[in-house]
């Protein structure tokens, strides 16, 4: 019989499902190389914005005796290809990462080299990064992770006519966005579009809630270990609220069918149907692939709402901070290292990224805000980056990679309806912490 | 694709030779090729299969989330996975689509085949018509399928009536009516393939014969072809239940074992474990319960259906 070749099969389908799955992206997958040639090797994920890391790969080995390469890896598959190649001797000398839990495995396992010496000959190294933003690539206290990329603030889109028609404003404070939903119920459209079918889209939701009503803390004690923190009251305040607001039909009956990754949450707020969506800042692009004038004129904006009596600060922010880059330990070159990341809180950079549609969050990046493409946009999340006090990273993010699905299949739960507080706060206390 | 096609392969080896089996009548071992015509599938399957199972089973008591070196922990990874609620009810819902899988398409697909092996020309032109899922791959399936059924903008915001508000991906039993659907939709055209080839073979002899004895349409078929398709109804029941415990694109794609994990089943939860929690230990241990679990029932239908017998399906011919 057969059968039994199915397993490796089985094995090997997750691999090449991922690549499979990564349809859109067709760089040049040529990750790893030795770190014996001479030369330092900068891996990152393979997207669009390959462009600049390109350029400032250029830009580097036009004046640098050590030549960079840049290998990328085609994204979907990106943190597992990265995992097994990082203890090997193919591992880059500089990588790609979302800075928490993506490198605490690695810090962990003493894979990576802390940057207090790079900092110490070149304070700029950090002083000239958003700190908000700089904080999340540190692990037990030390700096792992150089801001490389834009930074992804989510915040509340919603569909300026659809508002108007129902006579809402966009909410400053959740009773005003409860008394939205409300409207907006009347009117016949669903109030909020949510992708729940890809499940991160929902977790949103609890950071911010989590956030305003018990501030930063709860959730850095969490992850830090101490498990009593979702057991709290305002935990439980939280929780409350979110299901007050599902209740209220706030995302209809439907949202675990919708999906935002094919573009129909999306859709829904671009044709009218849906009020608000809760997205990250590349919403803005997504509308304008979708359709331009409505992004250009129909769309708009505005940070989380306050919520009353809560403790924490209602600037505080939520999302994906930035990506970084962070150094392997055995690197033969670290002059040359810290020579690259220099590059990264360079005019040249800064630049480059704005050009193509992202937001760097160097202290230098207000500048030029005027000559992105989309000023207004640019500034708004600047202020409200610069602004915040906390920028808590997304959870799936901040939590080592076994936790994702539990949290994910929490966060669903809690919405539809499956699971209740309890059961919610109890699937948060056995997720892995280490 | 290219695997449901190999997977064939030895099934219809083994018919030929039970078919030269019988035409040389039962005690024919003559003129057998030597082991050596069979070396080179046995080092590639060695390599590629035996050696990575019995890697996989000794992972299986390691720990390794892919950093460093596997450190042995025993029994941990198993006693894990064997109280895991989750592990569980995976097992069952794996049982169940594969049951579902079954069920829907051994009929449609002995129905179609048998119409398709009509030598009309529309025949032929429909039966084209048919494969085409077939060469679409898994993913792209589960992408249409997963467009088409958005509540918003496809299918059912145009059936209200049938589909209410759309919900299908919300609720257990619809998501996994989902799966049932679109893995029937893409596999039954193969399995349908199977039985217009074993129909085909069926000697045109026997339907005269009934026809003289004055057998209608109906009893020629439950007397005649469904006997005859006997063999490939085991390999076709064979296929799609390796094929259903082992499902995973159309979940990864469709459900992504949601919501919750009502639709997680075995191979997806491994893929979880061992690729999204970078848990190696527990997922080659989820993976190793599947390829037992595949090689049992595998055998159980191998042995009550007779086919390990080899016997020819051509009764009442030679």
């Amino acid at each position: 019989m057969k059968i039994r070749a199915r397993l490796p099969r089985l094995l090997a389908g997750g691999v090449t499902l991922g690549l499979t799955l990564s349809l859109s992206a067709c760089g040049g997958g040529s990750g790893g190389g030795s770190s014996n040639d001479g030369k330092i090797h900068v891996l990152v994920y393979g997207d669009t914005n390959n462009k600049v890391e390109k350029q400032i790969v250029e830009t580097f080995n036009k004046t640098s005796d050590v030549k960079a390469v840049l290998d990328t890896i085609p994204g979907a598959d990106y943190q597992q290809k990265l995992q097994t190649i990082i203890s090997t001797p193919q591992a880059p000398d500089v990588f790609f990462n979302w800075g928490g839990g993506s490198i605490k495995p690695f810090v962990k396992a003493d894979l990576l080299m802390p940057l207090d010496d790079f900092i110490k000959d070149d304070p700029g190294l950090k002083s000239n990064f958003l700190p908000s933003v700089f904080n999340n690539a540190t692990v037990d206290g030390k700096p792992y992770g150089i801001p490389m990329r834009g930074t992804q603030p989510v915040m509340l889109f919603h569909n300026k006519k659809v508002l108007d028609d129902a006579g809402v404003q966009p909410p400053r404070t959740w009773d005003e966005l409860l008394d939205a939903v409300k409207k907006l119920k009347a009117k016949g459209v669903t109030p909020i579009a949510l992708g729940a079918g890809d499940q991160w889209p929902t977790l949103m939701w609890f950071e911010y809630l989590y956030d305003r009503v018990a501030g930063p803390e709860l959730f850095q004690k969490a992850l830090g270990g101490d498990k009593s923190a979702w057991e709290s009251p305002e935990s439980k305040k939280a929780l409350g609220m979110i299901k007050q607001l599902v209740d209220a039909g706030a995302f209809g009956s439907n949202f675990d069918s919708v999906k935002y990754t094919n573009g129909a949450s999306p859709a829904l707020v671009a044709r009218g149907k849906a009020g608000f969506e809760l997205m990250g800042s590349w919403y803005y692009s997504q509308q304008q692939d979708g359709d331009k004038d409505f992004a250009a004129k129909g769309l708009g904006y505005t940070a989380f709402p306050s919520v009353q009596g809560g403790k924490g600060d209602p600037t505080d922010i939520v999302g994906n901070t930035n990506n970084y880059y962070s150094v392997l330990k055995k690197t033969k070159h670290p002059e040359a290292v810290a020579k690259f990341l220099k590059l990264m809180y360079s005019d040249e950079f800064v630049k480059a990224q704005l050009g193509l549609g992202n937001l760097p969050t160097t202290t230098n990046t207000e500048k030029f805000l005027d000559g992105s493409t989309n000023p207004a946009y640019s500034h708004f999340q600047y202020d409200l980056v610069k602004k915040a006090p906390s920028f808590q990273l997304s959870w799936d993010q901040a939590y080592p990679p076994a936790a994702m699905t539990p949290i994910y299949q929490a966060v669903q739960q809690f919405f539809n309806g499956q699971t209740d507080a309890g059961g919610f706060i109890k699937a948060m206390q056995a997720l892995p912490t280490e | 694709m290219t695997t449901q096609l190999t997977r064939n392969q030895p099934a219809a080896g083994s018919r030929g030779t039970a078919r030269r089996g019988s035409d040389s009548s039962s005690a024919a071992r003559v003129g057998r090729p030597g082991f050596g015509w069979a070396l080179p599938a046995t080092v590639f399957f060695a390599l590629f299969a035996i050696v990575p199972l019995i890697m996989v089973a000794v992972l299986s008591f390691m720990s390794w989330d892919g950093l460093g070196s596997p450190e042995f922990v025993g029994m941990d990874n198993w006693s894990r996975i064997l109280d895991d609620p989750v592990m569980i009810k995976s097992v069952w819902l794996t049982l169940l689509v594969t049951v579902l899988g079954v069920a829907i398409q051994t009929p449609l697909s002995i129905l179609l085949g048998v119409w398709a092996a009509g030598q009309q020309r529309n025949r032929a032109v429909l039966s084209v018509i048919y494969f085409i899922p077939l060469l679409l791959s898994a993913t792209a399936v589960s992408v249409l399928w997963r467009a088409l059924l958005d509540p918003n903008f496809g299918i059912p915001a145009q059936a209200t009536w049938l589909f209410g508000d759309g919900n299908l991906f919300g609720k257990q039993a619809t998501a996994i009516g989902v799966l049932a659907f679109v893995s029937t939709w893409q596999f039954t055209p193969f399995h349908t393939l199977i039985y217009q080839g074993a129909a085909r073979a069926i000697p045109h002899v026997l339907y005269q014969a009934a026809e003289i004895d004055g057998a209608g349409r109906y009893r020629q078929f439950f007397h005649i072809t469904l006997p005859q398709l006997r063999n490939s109804v085991i390999t076709s029941m064979i296929l799609m239940i390796v094929g259903g415990l082992t499902t995973f694109e159309t979940v990864l794609i469709l459900t992504q074992g949601g919501p919750g994990t009502d639709t997680t089943i075995s191979a997806y939860y491994m893929y979880q474990k061992a690729f999204k929690g970078f848990d190696f230990g527990a997922g080659a241990a989820i993976a190793l319960v599947l390829v037992v679990a595949a090689t049992v029932i595998s055998l159980i239908v191998v042995r009550v259906s007779g086919y390990d017998k080899m016997r020819s399906s051509m009764e009442g011919l030679s």
